[in-house]
């Protein structure tokens, strides 16, 4: 047991150093392998829609975090793609809600792919010209999403669970809003959440903390720099929903159900236990192990798919069970069933167990590769946390604190309800749900 | 890669994987397509992955799943040109992670071949029961196609491509055979694969020779009269044929099939990565840079081959109503590589490519061992990753043109909302 935790400890190990100008660096050599990738990424997502830089409040069009990534790859003097290729490097970059980051992975010339990439965000430049093309370009990927069924009911579930934040609106915005974009609002977004103070680089595989420092010096990291103040402006919701729920059309074979219960949003420091603890919750109530998903795999009530995850992000915490049913509503009682159930007769130990083993099992093949051992530190420093701590909260949770939290969570009166029919099935149907009459 | 004949047809591979967290066992069985087994072998894989003789209950074989730490077990169907690769994997955490000291390694290689060798069978047939189950999910999932638009529009292209060519038989079946799937028929299909099909048993990070054991007591129940796998084949060249489908959709799907009209030889399997990359399958591909980039026509827009076909697909997301245009400029680009000047700089922004990505397939597990399967499925010799390099950095122009000049179009699928706008 010992040896395990030792073994553990050496697994989930990395080097941090922070930098004069405030940039945290994290680094995880990984002797054996061949190649390194890079995470560079701004605590700016899509649900930063208003707050504070230097006294001066900014409000953005849905869709800005995103299209300023798409926009980080331009520069004076070309773009950051061709300047990859000419490392070999293969580069990426992604935007979710709560922050946005550029990445690479490369075998060979890793020093000048690191160039670029500390490069590429350190001298944003944006015209209306370029910015009026990229319009067209985001214009299409929007329209590709819209004809995607479980991407359309994230967005229809929190729209109907959440009033005011920002996670309702699509994280690529729509054609109209992100047709208020310009090169102003763009500069306003860099000057408070590009600054090195506000970002992470973390790198793992065939490297070392040295060579990653050096790249920092390079690119004039490793000298003080200044750090606006930022303020995010966020608006208090109740938990009850906003709306019970929704219903529209699209071209699909059978109809899609989705059920999302609003939570109290996570408190900075029990975040992880917090998102550990809605993991598990989803699992126990119907993961592949459950009697639920038994009776409604065996019986032909949902696909295969069906299944429940969280969504945690400031001021925000939900759970959502989503999937295919020829009988959404019937699906939907027998889930509100189970929840009862497990809330008044408590979590099976020999499920809680199984779930943690299920839990600590992915945590490993997480650090197994390049990609996904500098994602985990990226992740783990925004929760102010550690990949090993995580591990510690998760072997240290027990099943009352999870029969606890059942109590408060994943309650009736705080879900909404989707339901996206087969185009041809229901449009009479279109519009909001009505609340159950109970 | 060390690869070791043990019985006509049977092999045992074994692959370094000292520096993961997790270890894999793998068994595959490839055997020739065929269109009246088609239905029945789709559904074969959900019974086989719902429980085994060992674990009947799929319940419990998901609990014993998550006692192994969230061991991942894998059962599917794989096209290979006009063969089929029934595959049952296992990948978990190695034994120095588990917490209570478990012989974890053991637990995957008797579960893979448990899976693979002992299915739950009541009076000896599978159990009426599960299959009635799977069969529902296969139909659920027939149904669900048309929900991924992309993807049903690629399918329709390769059905309209492949026609009744054993390459077009359906690796899920087909919506209308479902329901008549027997016990019986699945018997039928299951007891044929294990007799004629090529086995492949890969370890990675497990002990060897407790897999051989295994895999020898599994095969000795088991009467075999093995088949050489189907060669590589090709599609005739034909007129391009245009096919447009409508739907209530936002973006439209186009999708291009081509055929080289010839078998892709070993030799050339480098100058075929070389020539997609410079076509339409980087970042720095002419798909990308011109038409995607320039001319806005496509979000995405990317090339891919497949060797044992001899095909290549182009596949995008398009304005609908500039689904013409984007024909057009995806055969103008192929067009002005095969006879216009390629540049040295985009010639070796490409190659760089490539080989970053041929140095990084060691290191995950998955990648490393699909790598050698992809080696060994194709026929002939077996190349390593580094041999792999080698024979790119060798690559000329003229190779990667000659490549491409064997394609032309035969069919052209286009999934859009709107009516009469590709004519």
């Amino acid at each position: 047991m010992h040896n395990t935790q030792e073994i553990l400890r050496q697994t989930a190990a990395f080097e941090k150093t922070v930098l004069p100008s405030g940039l945290t660096v994290l680094v995880r050599p990984m002797p054996g392998y061949g190649s390194v990738h890079a995470e560079y990424a701004t605590r700016f997502g899509s649900i930063d829609r208003e707050f504070t830089v230097d006294g001066k409040t900014v409000k953005l069009p849905a869709g800005v975090a995103h299209f300023l990534e798409h926009k980080m790859f331009e520069s004076e003097d070309g773009d950051a793609f061709s300047k990859y290729a000419k490392t070999g490097a293969n580069a990426n970059a992604f935007t979710s809600f709560d922050q946005t980051c550029y990445i690479f992975t490369a075998t060979r010339n890793v020093d000048e792919s690191m160039d670029v990439l500390l490069g590429m965000v350190s001298s944003p430049y944006f015209t209306a010209e370029t910015i009026q093309k990229e319009q067209g370009i985001i214009g299409q990927e929007i329209r590709m999403y819209d004809d995607n069924v479980d991407w359309r009911m994230l967005f229809a579930l929190c729209d109907c669970l959440y009033e005011y934040h920002p996670i309702r609106s699509d994280i690529a915005g729509t054609v109209e809003s992100i047709a208020e974009i310009t090169p102003e609002m763009l500069y306003a977004c860099t000057d408070a959440f590009y600054s090195p103070a506000n970002m992470v680089l973390a790198v793992a595989g065939d490297t070392t903390m040295a060579q990653v420092l050096a790249a920092c010096a390079r690119a004039g990291l490793d000298k003080p720099r200044a750090m606006p103040a930022v303020q995010r402006v966020q608006r208090p919701e109740e938990l009850t929903p906003f709306k019970p729920g929704c219903q529209f059309t699209m071209s699909i074979a059978k109809p899609c159900i989705g059920v999302g219960f609003k939570e109290k949003p996570l408190a900075s420091e029990d975040r992880v236990k917090g998102e550990i603890l809605c993991d598990l919750l989803s699992e126990v109530i119907c993961g592949g192990m459950t009697p639920l998903y038994r009776k409604l795999y065996d019986e032909g009530l949902v696909n295969p798919g069906f299944g429940g995850e969280y969504l945690a992000v400031d001021g925000c915490c939900c759970l959502l069970f989503t999937g295919e049913s020829e009988q959404p509503e019937l699906v939907r009682s027998l889930l509100l069933e189970e929840i009862a159930r497990v809330r008044r007769e408590g979590v099976d130990e020999e499920l809680f167990t199984l779930c943690k083993n299920q839990m600590y099992g992915e945590m490993l093949e997480t650090l197994e590769s390049v990609t996904g051992a500098a994602s985990s530190l990226v992740t783990s420093h925004m929760r102010g946390t550690t990949i090993a701590e995580s591990i510690g909260t998760l072997a240290a949770l027990t099943k009352q604190e999870v029969d606890e939290a059942l109590q408060t969570m994943l309650l009736e009166e705080h879900s909404a309800t989707v339901l996206i029919l087969p185009a041809g099935d229901g449009e009479e149907l279109e519009g909001e749900l009505e609340q159950d009459e109970e | 890669m060390k690869r070791a004949n043990l019985a006509p047809g049977v092999y045992l591979n074994t692959l370094d994987a000292e520096k993961f967290n997790r270890c894999r066992v793998t068994i595959r069985f490839q055997y020739p397509a065929r269109r009246e087994d088609a239905t029945a072998g789709a559904v074969l894989p959900l019974v086989l992955e719902r429980c085994c003789a060992d674990h009947p209950d799929m319940t419990l074989l998901s609990r014993l799943l998550e006692k192994l730490y969230g061991a991942d077990l894998t059962v599917d169907n794989t096209v290979n040109g006009a063969n089929r690769v029934l595959t049952v994997s296992v990948t978990g955490i190695k034994d120095r992670f588990a917490l209570q000291g478990e012989d974890l390694t053991t637990e995957y290689a008797d579960l893979v071949f448990g899976v693979a060798f002992r299915p739950y069978l009541v009076d000896g047939q599978f159990d009426a029961e599960g299959v009635a189950i799977e069969k529902g999910k296969l139909r659920q999932q027939l149904q669900a196609e048309v929900n991924d638009k992309r993807l049903y529009c690629v399918r329709q292209a390769r059905r309209k491509f492949f026609g009744d060519s054993p390459a077009g038989v359906e690796r899920d079946g087909y919506l209308a055979e479902v329901d008549a799937v027997t016990c019986e028929d699945l018997m039928a299909v299951y007891r044929r694969i294990l007799a004629e099909s090529t086995i492949d048993v890969t370890v990675m990070g497990a002990d060897e020779g407790k897999v051989a054991g295994l895999l020898s007591e599994s095969l000795a129940g088991v009467e075999r009269c093995w088949e050489d796998p189907q060669p590589a084949t090709f599609m005739p060249r034909q007129e391009a044929a245009h096919h447009v489908e409508n739907m209530d959709m936002v973006q439209a799907k186009l999708c291009l099939m081509f055929t080289a009209g010839q078998c892709t030889g070993a030799e050339e399997i480098a100058a075929c990565r070389l020539a997609m990359a410079l076509y339409g399958g980087s970042v720095t591909s002419r798909l990308f840079l011109n038409v995607r980039e320039k001319q806005s026509l496509c979000y995405y827009c990317a090339s891919s081959y497949t060797s044992v076909t001899g095909s290549m697909v182009v596949d995008s997301g398009v304005e609908p109503a500039n689904a013409k245009k984007a024909e057009a400029a995806i055969l103008h680009e192929l067009a002005e590589l095969c006879s216009g000047p390629i540049t040295d700089e985009e010639m070796e922004d490409c190659r760089r490519g490539i080989l970053s990505s041929l140095e990084s397939v060691e290191d995950s597990l998955s990648t490393l061992e699909g790598w050698y399967y992809s080696e060994i499925a194709r026929g002939g010799p077996v190349s390593t990753p580094a041999q792999a390099r080698a024979a790119l950095e060798q690559v000329t122009k003229e190779q990667v043109r000659e490549v491409l000049r064997r394609f032309t179009l035969s069919v052209s699928y286009l999934l859009t909302p709107e009516v009469d706008c590709h004519a």
